[in-house]
């Protein structure tokens, strides 16, 4: 297997995009890169670029404004991606689920690898996530691990 | 003249995870015009709260915002007991101060995270957040949940706080004390972060009232308003003293911050040695009557505004949340223009923007 | 009950809120009531400093125009805009008019907080 390939599974680039979530999950996903959790010991490093990310981290529901931004922004990230929706408002909308200006959880507008419910989502949970979201990236580029 | 450039902050921006977008028009690197976009964060609670039978409310207020989360529940909860009116047991309102201050413990230490981190201060956005840490163990602790506690119920809170929790709460809130302490001396002390906050986005006395700021960013311009004056809850009994600074730049704002940081422990330690025995929860009889009440609590942020209406059934009439940060975006207007490119995430961030309590 | 609510009229709304203005209050906020036929603003002034709180309060009819209040107080300029798109007051003049997509994005439903307006389902079930 290739040299980036390997540093695609053993250092993922993450980016974190906040759809219209209460900021519960965003502290949560901000504290995986906090020294407690710290998921860098992973090799798993927060961007501000999409253009630099290997996983996309999405959190709340999809109203109808972010879900252009959302489009947008998988759009740039190169393939192969994976997308984790965090939260159970990114996984199905949940407590806003029918509010009028709600589309749904994330996944009624770009493709979802993972779904970490939870709300807010606990950071064990979205460390988890990753990992998960890795394995299915290892299978997806023919590099078992 | 210069040529003028338009650049977007927002709504994705490695500074500030919430999706809010200002159009900033920049004469070289001065910025001369900001144009706020919002709507970005807009779910609309306010209907589904109209929807919903009142004590489902709860949970849908706490998830306006995740961050102050306890204290929207809290709020809530006391302006539908005004509706009635319902009497609150001494010793719920003594766990709902406590809980309040808890949450702006941690609110006010992550947002100390958030500014270190915007200046580039990498080191210190990971101590101030290992510290905050701590603070929400003792949330998880007390309430169940690290996040979005749900602790508040109309008549009381659902949870009461045994002796052993006490103990362990006194001595990790000396231990969070002690730390944020040194962690403050050398942020309130630094010479490169006085030089990337001192005199950067200034708004006078007058500005602010006139502007109708909220909470410590009224504060940091030397205007002595704070809802906890009021003496709701345990305030009253607690000697509460608002924390004021007069130069009204970041560095005063960040100042109002880490005080009322050590403030908040105390208060809590305070708290804690003169809460009362007894009930935690009355029993609210029958629907919310046909009456109006409002209801203002100093969050983290600054003032919450709960505007109640109630019609004689299980749902209300009309639910309305002002939130501080609606009322600190107007000074964005003001404050922004005139400063230089790398000034602006310092300066927005020192509102303490909080987009989703905004946009609702 | 709320206290110091001062019942007004549309067109003394400007000159009330001037007293406000010089009297160096701070503005809170304006909560928008929808009455079937009618629509209720209330103004809330925060009397600085100390925490006393006042309210104007105008009822006017649906298609009535409003005047802002933005030349006086700048920071109105948020709430307005979101009562104009919420429940259709028609406020004339805003400082800064965002057209009705403050919050609202182009495909949002229009005026979802009157009583009539449909607004999906139940929120939180």
């Amino acid at each position: 297997m290739g040299i980036i390939n390997t540093s695609r599974i053993k250092s993922p680039w993450i980016m974190h995009f906040d759809n219209s979530s209460c900021n519960g999950c965003d502290i949560e996903v901000l504290a995986c890169l906090t020294p407690l959790y710290d998921v860098e010991r992973f090799g798993i490093v927060n961007m501000g670029n999409p253009k630099h990310a290997d996983v996309l981290v999405v959190t709340g529901p999809v109203n109808r404004r972010t879900a252009r931004v959302l489009k947008n922004l998988y759009a740039q990230i190169p393939d192969p991606k994976m997308v984790i929706a965090v939260g159970t408002c990114a996984c199905s909308g949940g407590v806003f689920h029918n509010c009028y200006n709600i589309l749904g959880g994330v996944d009624k507008v770009i493709p979802v690898d993972v779904y970490v419910p939870g709300c807010a989502a606990k950071p064990e949970a979205i460390i988890d996530g990753v990992v998960l979201a890795l394995q299915k990236l290892s299978k997806a580029l023919g590099v078992a691990k | 003249m210069a040529p003028r450039t338009v650049a977007p902050f927002g709504p994705q921006h490695p500074v500030l995870p919430e999706p809010i977008q200002l159009k900033i028009t920049y004469e070289d690197e001065k910025v001369v015009d900001v144009v706020p976009a919002i709507g970005y964060g807009h779910r609309g609670i306010e209907k589904a709260c109209e929807l919903n039978e009142y004590p489902k409310n709860i949970y849908l207020c706490e998830r306006i915002c995740g961050i102050c989360s306890c204290i929207h529940g809290i709020s809530y909860c006391e302006v539908v007991e005004r509706l009635w009116p319902i009497d609150v047991p001494p010793r719920a309102k003594y766990l709902r101060t406590i809980w309040s201050e808890m949450s702006r413990t941690h609110s006010h230490l992550l947002w100390l995270g958030l500014l270190a981190d915007a200046f580039g201060f990498e080191s210190m956005f990971m101590q101030f957040w290992r510290i905050r840490e701590k603070v929400l163990d003792l949330l998880e602790m007390t309430t169940g949940q690290r996040v979005t506690q749900s602790i508040s119920v109309v008549g009381g809170v659902r949870r009461d706080i045994d002796d052993e929790q006490k103990k362990k709460c006194i001595e990790v809130l000396r231990e969070v004390r002690k730390e944020s302490e040194a962690l403050i001396n050398v942020l309130a002390n630094d010479y490169t972060v006085k030089a990337r906050t001192v005199g950067k986005g200034v708004l006078t006395k007058e500005q602010a009232i006139a502007l109708g700021c909220a909470g410590p960013h009224l504060r940091a311009s030397g205007v002595k308003e704070d809802c906890r004056m009021q003496g709701l809850q345990a305030y009253g009994d607690l000697g509460f003293e608002p924390i004021v600074e007069k130069d009204g730049d970041c560095y005063a704002r960040t100042l109002v911050r880490c005080r009322e940081l050590l403030q908040a422990i105390d208060l809590q330690l305070e708290a804690f040695s003169k809460m009362p025995e007894g009930e935690i929860a009355v029993r609210p009889k029958g629907n919310p009557p046909a009456n109006e009440a409002v209801y203002r609590a100093e969050q983290p942020r600054g003032e919450v505004f709960y505007y109640a209406k109630g019609n004689g059934t299980r749902n209300l009439e009309r639910l309305r949340v002002r939130t501080p940060t609606y009322a600190n975006i107007p000074s964005l207007l003001v404050m922004l223009p005139g400063c230089e490119l790398p000034d602006v995430p310092v300066i927005v961030l020192s509102i303490d923007p909080c987009i989703s309590c905004t946009e609702r | 009950m709320i206290e110091n609510i001062k019942e007004i009229k549309k067109d003394e709304l400007l000159a009330e809120v001037k007293k406000f203005a010089d009297a160096k209050a701070r503005f809170v906020t304006a909560v928008c009531n929808d009455l079937g036929d009618k629509l209720e603003v209330t103004y809330f002034f925060n009397m600085s400093p100390g925490m006393e709180m006042h309210g104007l309060r105008m009822t006017v009819g649906k298609d009535e125009e409003v005047p802002s209040t933005t030349g006086i107080f700048l920071t109105t300029v948020l709430i307005e805009n979101e009562m104009k798109e919420m429940f259709g007051l028609k406020v004339k003049d805003i400082a800064i008019d965002f057209g009705g997509h403050m919050l609202l994005a182009q495909d949002s439903p229009v005026t979802p907080m009157l009583k009539t307006g449909a607004a999906g389902g139940k929120g939180g079930e």
